[in-house]
């Protein structure tokens, strides 16, 4: 199950880090944290909803946790994490991307991202815990900072 | 870039990132062994407990030994003795063994066969252990009568009474217990390796 989302992992951890170091850190403690908690999972609520929950969670939890202590699962298990190359206009182009969603807060990281993958206003509501009108201007308020952010 | 833009752009890029492969084999693997061995230590710190607590009641009862004035109450200690010396080892040796398979360097059938070899070990163990124990219950209580109040409590029918039907009791429910949660921990384990064929 995890392999066939891995690509929302990897997305969730080059949203969170420009470093490609602390994205593979955070990609593996990611997936060590939806495998150690797969027996939670409760196959009432969406597979996806809950592959998001955990990988946000543990994103966000990540960033304020003390590295050094972190429970490593393989350094060699990743030896090509890097993406294969696209052309590179689109190269650029997804640079440029998840360059202006870095420039977001924590929060804001995590709901432009469900807002990316396709994710309705009540989806990204039940995986974040925030209302759906919530969602909803939060979404409109990350609108408005990314154009400030073109424009600049 | 427009937020559209931007969603049209993330949908290409997701649709070649669901072509690539990230997390290897390798990965997985190890994160197995890791949740396999996690959930065997479930097993093993209880019985490291258990096995500390019968090794320093096991001493305990060495260095007293001379107290036990009477032939029955020398068996007791013995039959007391071995139990607590014997019985851990076996159980924390067996539940090692089944830690110990490396299914990373072994085929998947192999790896499933040996640990059901391993599995079976561990539940002779604990069936032993159980009808054991029930002998153990009954001999450790004039040892200890002995060995920390002076009393040879074998003389006093009364307490036999109502010692023996609790201890039956106790020792009954009490491995139920035991057993069904280690059972399922087993299982747990078990399940894991079998997830490792896909």
């Amino acid at each position: 199950m995890i392999q066939e989302h891995e690509g929302i992992i990897y997305k969730i951890s080059r949203v969170y880090f420009d470093q490609e170091e602390d994205q593979k850190d955070l990609y593996q403690e990611i997936v060590y944290q939806l495998w150690k908690s797969y027996d939670s999972f409760d196959d009432r609520s969406k597979w996806s909803t809950w592959m998001y929950r955990v990988a946000l969670n543990t994103a966000i939890s990540f960033l304020k946790r003390d590295k050094s202590k972190l429970k490593k699962v393989s350094s060699e298990g990743l030896d090509n994490f890097k993406m294969e190359p696209f052309d590179p206009v689109m190269e650029e182009r997804i640079e440029w991307l998840y360059k202006s969603i870095q420039e977001l807060s924590v929060v804001e990281k995590g709901i432009i991202l469900l807002y990316l993958e396709g994710k309705r206003h009540d989806e990204i509501a039940s995986i974040t815990g925030f209302s759906t009108t919530n969602v909803g201007t939060r979404i409109s308020r990350i609108k408005e900072k990314l154009k400030h952010q073109i424009s600049n | 870039m427009e937020l559209e833009e931007m969603k049209g752009l993330w949908e290409n890029m997701s649709e070649e990132l669901d072509r690539q492969k990230l997390l290897t084999d390798k990965m997985v693997v190890e994160m197995t062994r890791q949740k396999y061995r996690d959930k065997l230590g479930q097993i093993s710190l209880p019985e490291t407990v258990g096995t500390i607590i019968c090794f320093a009641m096991a001493t305990y009862a060495i260095f007293n030994f001379e107290k036990l004035d009477t032939w029955y109450l020398a068996l007791c200690g013995i039959i007391s003795i071995a139990f607590c010396l014997v019985l851990p080892i076996l159980s924390l040796k067996s539940i090692d063994r089944m830690k110990k398979i490396d299914f990373g360097k072994k085929s998947y059938r192999e790896s499933l066969i040996q640990y059901a070899k391993e599995k079976d070990r561990f539940i002779k163990v604990q069936k032993a252990g159980y009808y054991l124990g029930f002998v153990f219950s009954l001999a450790v209580l004039p040892v200890a009568g002995k060995l920390m109040r002076g009393k040879d409590l074998l003389l006093d029918a009364k307490l036999w009474i109502w010692y023996i039907p609790l201890a039956l009791i106790f020792h009954f429910l009490f491995s139920k217990w035991v057993w069904k949660h280690y059972s399922s921990i087993a299982q747990g384990a078990q399940n894991l390796l079998k997830e490792l064929k896909d």
